[in-house]
């Protein structure tokens, strides 16, 4: 009877064990752990290549489809964010509508945490030509809100990066939009 | 046995610790990186790797860090690697390498982030960012089974780190040291390690239980006993250290149950709580403990309670045939007869059940029903599946659940099959970028023979011919101190009616009073016209220089777009035959990519599929043993009632 007391309870080990040998890194089953380094060494390998592939499309995308030499990029940005809750930016570029762009609430958030969204990327000739944003959202107490922004851009050789920065001033208790040109 | 079983505990509680910690350091370990800034402090003391908020000075840094703070670490990459390639984050250098590092790192690409830190964790970088770097480099090489780096990692670490994270480090260093076999190493690390406070606090327990867990292995039971016995008692305010308190309570009864010591092994079994992930094994260990000291009837009250739970737990199991054997020591042969009978019947049910289970891994329906049953969509290391779906294949996988090897290998296969899907998305976009590279050619044959004809219509060289000779020009006035030269054209024609008034007048009569007075008239004109010509001739000389000069930069202007038109036209074909060479070239590579991400991810399957196998197998084995050993009781009990049935009956002959 000992004898089987014994085996029962070395059967509890052998539970045990056996869940401890697919648990512990180091330990050799039947499957070796050199197995799971080679084959992860080949997905890391692989993941590498796919990743450095998704860069070369991304610029490929840009360099194709807008050149420097016509490229305007309109990006959002938001600091502090106190008395403006962003909803929505709808961009105008001579009088045509280009972008309408709704804000989810984590884009929001990514926003106030010092994130930049590029809302619009196209292609402009040189020359001046006219910027038009319209912001939506909620303002001071909660109250619907929409502002626009108008500026004249004057579109060079290089690409043109343009800024619509919501910001707050805090003097008048408001949200400020400012519209500021990156060359 | 017993160390065993203690390993199982440290590591399910480190299971716990990384998954629940593991949100907030991926965040953190990923950005690191970052900047960043908020999202740290949105997560109590968790820091970024740079603590110091930065203003963002380029936008397209700032576009990076918007997909970053959505967990959006692919995209993010993505755009970071093309803004370093397009030289546009001139002013964040080193943070975007950083953050590179941990996106990277948050991608399970443990290698490449381990080769961007190694390359940037110098002396330009602060000793707070290297130390948590390491720190979070440490944590995915311990998890990806890479031991020996995530030691390395830990020992680069110089000084404290802060916060929860210091803790962390010395659990993670132990455990490290502990896998590497080195217990000793590992109970050193921990005690050189004494977290302050009256070890109430969780981290102290955690730390004596891991000391309690490595002296157990190094055979220092007694000293272990103390150690393990403390957390035992620990006040349990959260499900957390409730948890933590079983599973001492768990292995230090083991460990005395190992030792012989079956009362001490019952007092410390007895803490652990009756329904929990411990209770099980913490009720045969009590039924074990009175068994040893052969009071059976005892041992049977807790036995027969696990009959009545799931047949999946392996105590469950072994409480089947501890029932029959209690029932034998206590002389009720019948009834271990019948329980005998009934566990041997259970365990071939069970053990039909994991060859259904088998047969379906081997079918390859394993990984689809747990990648199906998975939401989300995002790649990262911070992953984990959480709960098996409830299918024949995965039933009896629990315990997979908890191990590195299955986890990781799983968010392998999900990460491949995520990459299947984003090189699918930019397939469909190569068609589009063929047809604009079709749309360039087009466009340039149509504009050529236009551009042609404004371009032999300005003749440049005759306008730069024209510049020279007015340069000339009023060099020579100016030399000649020219003045009518410069006159308007109203005073030109009023300075040339004077001449010819002269003329004529010189061919008069001169003694004619009339022609006199003529002559005086005409000299008075010419006098008050070159007065003007004299007096202005300085103001329109500087503005026909400056004339000149604006000539001149409007010459160079025009040359300067007459090349640039000239080298664009000349240029232009070529670039766009460069973009369709590479576009042509993307597409076998992602046909290539995505025919080696297809096999890989059946490779990975295969791997899965083989680890599951083997699980299941091993618990087909323990069954079988099992019901070997239940047929071995009954056939002695036989045997037995059939002894003593013989020489009764022989007497009766």
């Amino acid at each position: 009877m000992c004898r089987r007391f014994l085996i029962a309870v070395l059967g509890i080990a052998f539970a045990c064990g056996s869940a401890a040998a697919q648990e512990a890194p180091a330990s050799a089953a039947a499957v070796p752990a050199e197995d799971f380094k080679s084959l992860d060494q080949e997905v890391q390998a692989l993941k590498k290549e796919v990743l450095d592939l998704n860069r070369e499309l991304f610029v490929l995308e840009e360099e194709l489809l807008f050149p420097a030499n016509t490229q305007v990029a309109i990006f959002v940005s938001m600091d502090v964010g106190e008395f403006f809750a962003l909803d929505s930016v709808t961009i105008r570029l001579d009088n045509k509508e280009v972008a309408n762009y709704l804000y989810t609430p984590r884009e929001a958030e990514a926003l106030l945490k010092g994130g930049v969204h590029r809302v619009y990327i196209g292609n402009l000739r040189a020359g001046e030509h006219e910027l038009i944003a319209i912001f939506t959202g909620q303002g001071p107490n909660a109250r619907d809100y929409r502002r626009g922004a108008t500026v004249k851009l004057e579109k060079g050789v290089g690409a043109k990066y343009v800024e619509l920065k919501i910001s707050d001033r805090a003097s008048r208790a408001q949200p400020e939009f400012v519209v500021k040109q990156w060359e | 046995m017993t160390r065993l079983a203690d390993r199982v505990q440290v590591r399910l509680h480190m299971n716990q610790i990384v998954a629940r910690k593991i949100r907030r350091t991926a965040l953190a370990a990923a950005g690191a990186l970052c900047v960043a800034l908020t999202a740290g402090a949105a997560e109590g003391n968790e820091r970024p790797l740079v603590g110091t908020p930065q203003p963002v000075k380029d936008l397209h840094w700032g576009e990076v860090l918007f997909y970053f703070y959505q967990d959006d670490f692919l995209q993010a990459l993505t755009r970071l690697g093309a803004a370093q390639d397009f030289n546009r984050l001139t002013h964040h250098t080193v943070e975007a390498e950083l953050l590179k590092g941990g996106l990277y790192l948050s991608l399970g690409q443990h290698e490449e982030a381990g080769r961007i830190f190694r390359t940037l964790l110098n002396d330009n970088v602060p000793l707070d960012v290297r130390n948590r770097a390491w720190f979070y480099l440490a944590k995915v090489w311990y998890q990806r089974n890479y031991l020996q780096q995530a030691a390395d990692a830990l020992s680069s670490i110089r000084g404290a780190l802060p916060g929860s994270l210091e803790p962390e480090r010395h659990l993670l260093e132990a455990q490290v040291l502990m896998y590497l076999g080195r217990y000793d190493d590992a109970v050193r690390a921990l005690e050189r390690w004494q977290p302050t406070g009256d070890g109430s606090d969780a981290w102290s327990a955690y730390a004596r239980f891991n000391i309690g867990v490595a002296l157990v292995r190094t055979g220092r039971i007694d000293q272990a006993a103390q150690l393990l016995d403390a957390v035992g008692r620990i006040a349990a305010p959260t499900e957390e250290l409730a948890a933590l308190r079983d599973k001492a309570n768990l292995a230090l009864g083991y460990a005395w149950l190992k030792e012989g010591k079956p009362n001490e092994a019952k007092a410390v079994l007895q803490r652990v709580r009756l329904e929990g992930p411990q209770s099980n094994k913490a009720l045969l260990g009590v039924g074990w403990a009175d068994a040893a000291e052969r009071r059976f009837t005892k041992a049977l009250v807790p036995w027969l309670e696990l009959r009545d739970r799931n047949l999946l737990d392996a105590a469950v199991q072994e409480a089947h045939l501890a029932i029959p054997y209690a029932y034998a020591q206590l002389d009720a042969t019948r009834q271990a007869v019948e329980q005998y009978t009934l566990a041997v019947a259970a365990f071939e049910q069970e053990s039909k059940r994991i060859d259904q289970s088998i047969a379906a891994i081997r079918e390859g329906r394993l990984l689809d029903a747990i990648i199906e049953n998975d939401p989300a969509d995002k790649v990262g290391w911070y992953w984990q599946l959480q709960n098996l779906p409830d299918a024949p294949e995965t039933r009896y996988l629990y315990h997979l659940l908890a191990s590195h090897e299955f986890q990781e290998g799983l968010k392998n296969y999900r990460d491949l099959k995520l990459m299947q899907r984003n090189l699918a998305s930019w397939e469909l976009s190569l068609s589009a970028f063929e047809d604009m590279v079709d749309t360039r050619r087009k466009a340039f044959e149509l504009r050529t023979p236009l551009l042609q004809q404004v371009l032999d219509r300005v003749d440049l060289d005759g306008l730069e011919a024209r510049q020279r000779d007015l340069e000339l020009r009023i060099g020579e006035i100016e030399r000649e101190n020219d003045v009518a030269a410069l006159a308007t054209a109203r005073e030109r024609e009023q300075w040339e009616k004077v001449l010819r008034i002269e003329q004529v007048l010189q061919r008069s009569d001169p003694g004619d009073p009339l022609v006199e007075e003529m002559r005086e008239k005409a000299r008075l004109i010419k006098g008050r016209l070159l007065w003007d010509f004299n007096s202005s001739y300085k103001a329109r000389l500087w503005k026909v220089r400056k004339e000149l000069r604006e000539l001149n930069l409007a010459a160079t202007e025009v040359r300067r777009r007459w090349v640039l038109v000239e080298r664009a036209r000349e240029e232009f074909p070529a670039r766009t035959e460069g973009f369709a060479r590479r576009v042509a070239g993307l597409k076998p590579r992602i046909a290539d990519l995505n025919n080696r991400l297809a096999s890989a991810a059946e490779a990975q399957n295969r791997y899965l599929a083989h680890i599951a196998i083997r699980e299941l197998e091993s618990q087909k084995q323990r069954l079988a043993e099992y019901s070997l050993q239940a047929r071995f009781a009954l056939a002695s009990i036989y045997d037995r009632a059939s002894s003593a049935a013989q020489p009764a009956s022989g007497g009766a002959e």
